[in-house]
Parts: C-alpha cells; structure tokens; sequence
C-alpha cells in the first residue's frame, strides 16, 4: 500500500535521488518535455538550449504542471543550471532547490555529493514541515526503489525476450509512469505486466542497442518498430537510467551509500573517471554487445553539448568494432524522428 | 604558431622601447600574453605544460613553475588572426556539431592539425561550461594525458568552500608528481601576495575607468580581466595593472579621455568578438559610443588569506560570474551598471554558448529593471564565416539611435 504523500516534488534528471523524496513523506514527479504548451522559454532562455529544458520551461510558465510542493534540479548540464534560474525567475513562489553533481567520480566527490542529499534531504522536510528523514524512512525507501529497479531488470528481460506485450514503447510506458508515481504502486505496475504471459514470439527486427539521453515519448519507440528495429537495450535518461539501485547500504551513512550507487551506476555523458576519459563509448560498445544488437542508434537532443563532445569518439569506436551506428538529432518527440524515418528505415535495411 | 608569437612579442617590444616614456599599458599587457603564447608553443622543455579549464587556479600553477592557459585562449587567438575557421571547418569535417560553441571547436579542429601545443598534463574545471570540460577530456584521450578536474559547485555552501579547497590541495599533490617537484610553500605565499597586489591595482584600474568621461576606450580593456587571470601570481600580472593604472592616472591629469566626445557608455557582456571585425572602432567612430567595462573586468573577489589560500581561492572561484547563478550575475551586472554610469549593455550572446548565453533573458530583463536596454547581438564569437556584417550594423545602429535618445539613467 503507498504510503500518504506530502505532495509532488518535481524534477527533470535521472540523478536525482528519488528515494530521498520518497523518505520524506512526498511523491517524486518528473516533468517530462511533452505537451503542445507555448513557446515561452526563449523570453528567459536562449533558443539554442537543448529541447528539453526548454519544454519542461514552457510548461512551467504556462501552468501545465500538477501543484508541486517543490522542484529539485540537479546540476547536471549548463542547460539544468540555466532552467533552475529561469524556472525560480517563472515561478517565484515555488520552493526550488539546486542539487551540486560532480562531473567526476572520485572519492571527494562521492563525498561531496553524498553531503549535497543531504542537505536535499534537509530541505525537503523543511518543505513538508516534518522532522527529519529518519534513517528507518530511508532505508525502506531505499529497499523499495531496490525493488523497483529489480523488477525493471526482470521486465528489460522480458522485452528482449519478446514477451512483453507493446515491447519497449510498453515499457517505455512504464519508465514514465515510475518517474511520476509513488513507488509502491510503480512496483505494483511492474509485477502486473511481469505476471502477465504472453507467446514469445520471434521477432524479425534487428536487434539495436538505442543511447542517448532523453526520449519519453512512447510513439518514438512505436515508429522503431515500425522501420524494423527491436530495441534490445538502451542507456537513456528517461530509460534504463531512471532508476539507481542502492547495493550494501552502510547504515552508519545511508546518504554516502546513495552518492556511492549513484555515480557506480551506468553514467549519463557527462559524468566521467579522470581516468578513463571517454569511457562512455566502451560502456556503449559493452552494452550493445551484451545485447546482442547488430548496430547501434544514438538519439541526442538538439544542443546537448555532453553528447555533442563525444559523439565524434563513440562514433570512432563502434566503426572500429565493426558495429554500424547512426546518430539522430531530435527535440524528445516524435515529429522529430518522423523526419528522420527514412535514415532509420536504411539503417536497419543495411542490417539485415 | 611558435615564430607568430616570438615576430608579435619582438614586434611589440621594438614599439615599447621605441616609447619609453609612454606608459604603453595595452602593449604592456599584450606583450606578455604574446610571451605566454611563446612559452606554451616552445618546445624546449624548460617548463611542463598544462592545458587548462577556465577557471583553473592559475597563480597556484605559476607559483609551481607551470606554464598553463585555458583552451578558449587558442580558440581567440586564432580567431584573432584570421585562422579560427580552418580549424573550426576540420572539427566539423570530424563530426564536431556546428551547434557547439566555435571556441571549442577552433580547439579541437587544431588539435587534429596538431597545431596546440602537447601538453603535459590537463586539469579540467567543471565550470563555466560542459561543453569546455568535454574538451578537455578529448585532450586527455587524444594526448594521453594525465588528467585532474576541479569540480566547482554553483551553490556556494560552506561544504561547498570545502570541498573545492581540497580539490585544490589534491591538484597540488597531481601537479607535483607530475613535474616532480612538490609546491614551495614560500613561493606559493609569494604568488598570492602578487595576486593580491594585482587585485589591489586593478580594483584602482577599474575605479579609474568609472570616470566620466572613462580614460578607458573600448580597446585598452578588452578580455582584460579574462586573459590577465592567466599571468596571476606574477610580477607580469601587477606590472601590466600597474602600467594601466598610471596610464588612466596621466589621461585623467592631462583631461584626455579614452575617448574624446565620449557620448554612450557601454556594458560588454562576457566575452568580445574575437575574430577581425572592428566593432569598438565603429562604436567609437560612428556612435561615439565607449565600452567603458566588460564584465569579467571587475574585481568581485576579496584578497586571499596567505595563511589559507585554498579556502580563499575557492570562495573567489565560486563567487566568479560564470559560476554563480544568474540571479547572482545579473546582480554583479546591475552594480556595473550603477557604478559605471552606463547608457546601454551589448550581450553578444556567443552562438553555442549555453552558460553564459543561455541565459539571454534573464540578463537583459535584469539589467532592464536598472534602465538599462541590452543589445542581444546573436553572433559567433569566434566564427567568422557565418557572419553577416549588415545585419549586425543594422541593430547597431538602431540600438545606438535608442540610447542616443534616451537620458543615461544614473547621470541626472
């Protein structure tokens, strides 16, 4: 049964510590750049910022959220940083808050990051006018987004399988519906569409490993299909990326343990080891293969300067491998791809 | 690239001693960034290179012997002399987005034409932009470099303080290993002592040039808190403020501005046009119109502590214009306005900029509230080959008949 919520607390990137939110009495919601609100954002933003923000942006200025208690943006891109300003610029009496992220793992950053939830943390009850997150509230949280992100793997793996009815546009479904609903009844969701039997049945699309960042629509993944591709894996923000298990919490430090699973995690580009520069294209080429996929699409939003940067090296890489990859542009919708069908449908036709 | 910089610091130093009673304060500043240029093109050996992020703490690197810049500095430079676009054109030709900031692009262009000096180490800053970060980690993969980031929070929080001062010591600890030398500590307390001495000079170089009229023309401080940044924790960096603060000091005994008939005051936002279009002579010429600040030319950082100058370096990093958050930066541009007297703003809104452009609203609102009109520009900064000289004459001028008509809102 969910627990009684605070409220929504909105955010917009995969680095946010949903289960902090969870702990603290209030239901995580992610505002998602869809909707046909007005173009507002270039009144406070430059156009040439990516499509997301400036979705979530218009959407802000014209009232299209639900009531939120408060907003969380985690300072991912210059792009995050730029909408938190515009967004407490738009909607001056709403409670934002501003969460630092390190671009590097490294065990100052760890640290760092794991004092910046908590004072997320703080924060948040000071929003829901309650004492502080307990370490019992967020331990449990912690078990049931546990939970959760088990189960998705469990469904990840039925998609693959091709017994999950509707296939990843179903799925994709349901990573927006965990983005937006108490995580009980996420889990709820999810053990539903695992119970469900359906004949797996062969599927005559190629296997593709799908990157990038942000990508909720659900007729994005419908129109794959239908130029013959079956997505057996992504790395998206909005999908397999959604969700941060929390392994071998230390109780002494709960926040440490969440800041140490967050940046162990599969990274969005713009997170790093000083290392192991450009690791994103071994992990892309690593996960593509453990897929099986035969190629590879990179699905970037317009302006995203953390693929942009990097996506001349990933391209370089998987060409090395012998792995075909295309990489498509768009602004998270689908008339953007719709206008790309035709690379799609060639790219996948060159495959078979 | 090498024989460009030795032919402009030789060229230059002929015209300085060619005047020796001038106080030459641009030649000054320019003959020491062109000697920069020289050391990070000389193969010698002599020093260890490092190429660096824009916020990177470079008087700690030049108390420990290194020769260091930012990567942005390429990417003026060859704007500057008419080469950017070769590069730019290569980056592209590599897949490079024509959407990303030409900055970079010029860098990474030149980078495959090996035409940037081999580093020998890179530290990366996290701040002001990814998109330079994402640079850097090319280098650090291209080169096979060593690489150390400095995260640099926006919030600035007292863990905040803490733990970029400790990055700082840790980049001390890599930096040492990588020239194999540890930090001396009495040089390091010597640098800071400069720095601040620097400070000290250029707060009296900025307040000089709130005169009215300015002793400052539109060119004598171009980039100049941006680029000067580089030569912190030297005697260059105190001699060059030192030669513009006694060259504003003899304009302003002998009553000649900047200047002469100095009509419109002028804000530049960020950073100026770097490639060869003459806008400041067409200002001054056309419109008698004077950048008389650029916002990086301000001093919005206190002196640092020489018994703890990491905890100082860090809060003076954090308060820096393009780390903090906008409403903080347009607060910084609002007093600059107040206390420069200024007619009108020219935001240049650098195509692909996303930190510092990206907020184009934002700014000109703010600066709207204090009276003051801003000119979005919308031009590359740094290429040329898009740009579209008539267009930006046209909003030019209109921008310049506005404020010719409009009362300067903080002279009555």
């Amino acid at each position: 049964m969910s627990q009684k919520s605070n409220g929504l607390i909105g955010f917009a990137c995969s680095y946010a510590p949903l289960q902090v939110i969870h702990a603290a009495g209030f239901t995580p919601y992610r505002i998602l750049p869809e909707g046909d609100t007005p173009d507002q954002a270039g009144q406070l933003l430059h156009d040439n910022l990516c499509p997301h923000v400036k979705r979530i942006l218009d959407r802000g200025m014209s009232h299209d959220v639900p009531k939120l208690k408060g907003i969380v943006f985690v300072n991912s891109c210059d792009p995050m940083r730029r909408l938190a300003d515009a967004w407490k610029d738009a909607r001056p009496n709403e409670n934002v808050m501003v969460v630092d992220l390190p671009s590097v793992k490294n065990d100052s950053s760890v640290s760092f990051y794991s004092k910046e939830i908590s004072r997320f943390s703080k924060t948040l009850s000071q929003w829901g006018n309650e004492k502080r997150v307990s370490d019992e509230k967020l331990v449990h949280s912690m078990e049931l987004y546990n939970m959760l992100a088990d189960l998705l793997k469990q469904l990840r793996k039925k998609v693959r399988r091709n017994e999950l009815e509707g296939g990843r546009a179903t799925l994709q479904k349901i990573y927006n519906y965990v983005g937006q609903n108490q995580v009980e009844d996420c889990i709820k969701l999810v053990k539903q569409h695992l119970e469900k039997k359906i004949v797996s049945t062969k599927t005559d699309g190629v296997p593709l490993f799908l990157f990038g960042n942000v990508l909720p629509d659900v007729k994005t993944f419908e129109l794959f299909e239908e130029c013959g591709a079956f997505i057996a894996d992504d790395d998206l923000c909005t999908g397999s990326r959604m969700i941060t298990q929390v392994l071998e919490p230390d109780k002494k430090d709960l926040y440490l343990s969440i800041s140490r699973s967050l940046f162990s995690s599969p990274p969005c580009a713009r997170t790093f080891e000083e290392s192991r520069p450009f690791q994103i294209a071994e992990n892309v080429l690593e996960r593509a293969r453990k897929a099986g996929a035969k190629g590879v699409i990179g699905y970037t939003l317009k302006f995203c300067d953390l693929y942009l940067s990097r996506l001349p090296f990933i391209r370089e890489i998987l060409k090395n491998e012998g792995l075909p990859v295309l990489v498509i542009e768009g602004d998270c919708s689908l008339g953007s791809l719709g206008q790309q069908q035709t690379r799609i449908e060639a790219f996948i036709e060159m495959m078979r | 690239m090498l024989e460009y910089f030795n032919n402009v610091v030789t060229g230059i130093q002929k015209r300085i001693n060619s005047e020796p009673h001038k106080t030459n304060a641009r030649k000054k500043y320019a003959l020491e960034i062109s000697k920069l240029g020289s050391r990070l093109y000389s193969d010698s050996g002599e020093k260890k290179i490092a190429w660096c992020g824009f916020l990177a703490p470079f008087d700690i690197l030049n108390a420990m012997g290194v020769t260091s810049c930012f990567v942005e500095f390429i990417g003026a430079m060859l704007a500057s002399t008419g080469m950017a676009d070769t590069y730019i054109t290569e980056a592209e030709q590599d897949g490079y987005a024509i959407d990303s900031c030409a900055y970079h692009r010029s860098v990474v262009g030149a980078i495959k034409k090996n035409v940037m000096p081999v580093p020998d180490f890179i530290i990366g800053t996290s701040c002001p932009c990814v998109a330079g970060l994402g640079v850097i980690e090319n280098m650090a993969r291209i080169y096979k470099k060593d690489l150390f980031v400095l995260n640099v929070p926006q919030e600035n929080t007292v863990e905040s303080v803490k733990y970029l001062s400790l990055q700082y010591r840790k980049m001390v600890e890599f930096v040492s290993a990588q020239i194999g030398n540890p930090l001396d500590e009495d040089k390091l307390r010597e640098a800071m002592d400069l720095t601040n001495k620097a400070r000290a000079l250029l707060i009296e170089v900025y307040d000089l040039a709130k005169k009215l009229p300015s002793p400052a023309n539109s060119i004598i401080l171009k980039d100049y808190g941006i680029v000067l940044n580089l030569l912190m924790g030297t005697q260059n960096a105190v001699d060059v403020a030192k030669a513009c603060r006694d060259e504003f000091i003899n304009k302003i005994e002998e009553g000649m501005p900047g200047l002469p008939e100095e009509k419109i005051r002028l804000l530049w936002v960020q950073s100026r046009i770097q490639f060869r279009f003459p806008i400041e002579k067409i200002l001054a010429e056309k419109f008698s119109a004077n950048i008389v600040i650029d916002e990086l030319n301000n001093i919005f950082w206190d002196p640092i502590d020489l018994d703890d100058p990491y905890t100082s370096i860090a809060r003076n990093t954090l308060a820096n214009p393009f780390a903090v958050n906008i409403p903080k930066r347009v607060s910084l541009l609002q007093d600059l306005a107040k206390e420069y007297k200024i007619d009108g703003a020219i935001n240049p809104c650098n195509w692909g900029c996303r930190q510092g452009a990206g907020a184009r609203g934002l700014i000109s609102n703010g600066l709207k509230k204090v009276n003051v009109p801003v000119l979005n520009l919308e031009v590359d900064c740094v290429d040329s080959r898009n740009f579209a000289e008539g267009q930006i004459m046209t909003r030019l001028e209109a921008f310049m008949e506005m404020l010719d008509n409009k009362p300067n809102p903080f002279i009555s």
